[in-house]
């Protein structure tokens, strides 16, 4: 990732593969979102713009394929294996991420700058 | 769903002239589900797809037409700068962009070959140079505009179709030329390049810049529009993000496409195209209303919008 001398660093591209775990008969990933075209966007804590109805990382579980992978608190999701998620409603993100014959998903997230991200996971640990 | 008369107060927003009002380069706003089931009629598969496509971002943004020849990218590209641009670039404040077209020149032989739209007396070069410096004084204006109304004024003045206009896109031009040049440089000395200048060079027409700009960019805004490489191209010369609703791609990984695709800005100039040939401009739907003093402020959430977590 380079950084441009000059521009604000506004947001940090990561591509993060994650393998999904079999929970009995359920595949998980060990995250949650919230968000969405259908959504309130106002309410939510981790958006710079707070009319953004990206999809956003709610939550991520200690130890679980998404942590592993090295998706983190308030990663906003660009794209589902290849497929756009910043004009999505929050069902149809929900199905893109938990396909049954899928047992790995490529996620394009963005995050805040590397200090704020660093601040964050400070905050959460 | 918005009644008519909401969406007409908020089209009130957006000055469209009473008088001459064809000569604007760039519509109202105006409500895409209407659009396109007025444009799209009829049941045949392109028609439910690209329908399919409106009704997805319909509630998220309105539609402004964009003037209909080969400059339309260009046009709309340099409408959302222009409209939503919060401050300079770093690269449009640390330089005095006028002086690249001589910088140019006496390095390569580049710009006898350029074409303009209009008569112009000066040479090639210093009409560039009046063309960059003009750009450069709109961006100002457009970035310390007081209020959202003197800004879309400003915007109104520069969309009419007349020289300004396609002074400030022949600019344009000439910032995707000299970061091509950066670029194939960049490229042969084994430097880190983005992704799409591989691209960009390969085709058989455009090897070095010198082809580039004699078989494609030229005759961009004559002969013919961007293709998908050059629309990266644009974006990374400004430093912008371009994202693209693409509705012949509704259901693909395509529909909604970033030029470049590196994320690097935030925020994103939002464009729409049915068919890769002609962009129009997407302007998102809410508006920030008035308070009762008149100062702007952001719509409340509707009634009926949630905020849920899924755990997956």
């Amino acid at each position: 990732m380079s950084f441009i001398p000059g521009q604000p660093v506004s947001a940090v591209v990561q591509r993060i593969e994650i393998h999904k775990l079999w929970d009995g008969d359920n595949l998980i990933l060990g995250f949650s979102i919230g968000g969405g075209i259908d959504q309130d966007p106002s309410q939510n804590p981790f958006s710079e713009d707070k009319a953004d109805k990206g999809i956003y990382v709610t939550r991520v579980s200690k130890g679980g394929p998404a942590e592993v992978a090295g998706l983190r608190l308030g990663d906003k999701i660009m794209q589902v294996n290849g497929w756009d998620m910043t004009m999505v409603t929050h069902d149809q993100a929900r199905k893109k991420l938990t396909k049954k014959n899928e047992d790995v998903v490529r996620l394009l997230v963005t995050r805040r700058s590397l200090e704020d991200a660093v601040r964050q996971s400070m905050m959460q640990h | 769903y918005r009644g008519e008369e909401e969406i007409q107060k908020e089209c009130a927003l957006f000055p469209s002239a009473a008088v001459g009002e064809t000569q604007s380069s760039v519509s109202a706003a105006e409500d895409l589900q209407t659009y396109s089931e007025r444009e799209w009629k009829g049941n045949t598969t392109k028609s439910l797809l690209i329908r399919k496509g409106y009704e997805a971002i319909a509630s998220e943004f309105n539609l402004r037409k964009v003037r209909g020849d080969n400059y339309c990218a260009l046009r709309a590209v340099l409408f959302q700068v222009l409209s939503q641009s919060k401050q300079l670039p770093a690269w449009l404040h640390d330089s005095d962009i006028s002086k690249w077209p001589k910088e140019m020149h006496s390095d390569q032989d580049f710009i006898t070959e350029w074409q303009f739209p209009f008569e112009t007396s000066k040479s090639k070069v210093q009409h560039l140079e009046q063309c960059l410096e003009l750009l450069t004084n709109k961006w100002q204006e457009a970035v310390q505009s007081k209020s959202l109304e003197e800004r879309k004024r400003m915007c109104q003045q520069v969309f009419r179709g007349h020289d300004e206009e396609y002074e400030l896109l022949e600019a344009l031009k000439f910032l995707m030329l000299r970061t091509a040049v950066q670029l194939h440089s960049d490229m042969e000395k084994g430097s880190d390049v983005p992704e799409f200048c591989w691209l960009l060079f390969a085709r058989d027409s455009s090897k070095c810049p010198k082809t580039f700009l004699t078989n494609h960019l030229r005759h961009v805004g004559f002969s013919g529009g961007l293709e998908q490489v050059e629309m990266c191209l644009l974006g990374y010369s400004l430093q912008e993000t371009i994202r693209v609703v693409r509705l012949y791609k509704c259901d693909t990984e395509e529909f909604i496409t970033y030029y470049p695709n590196d994320h690097k800005n935030a925020s994103p100039l939002c464009l729409l195209t049915e068919d890769d040939r002609h962009y129009n401009v997407l302007v998102p739907k809410k508006f920030p209303k008035f308070d009762a003093y008149g100062r702007p402020k952001w719509n409340p959430p509707s009634d009926g919008q949630s905020s849920i977590t899924t755990r997956l």
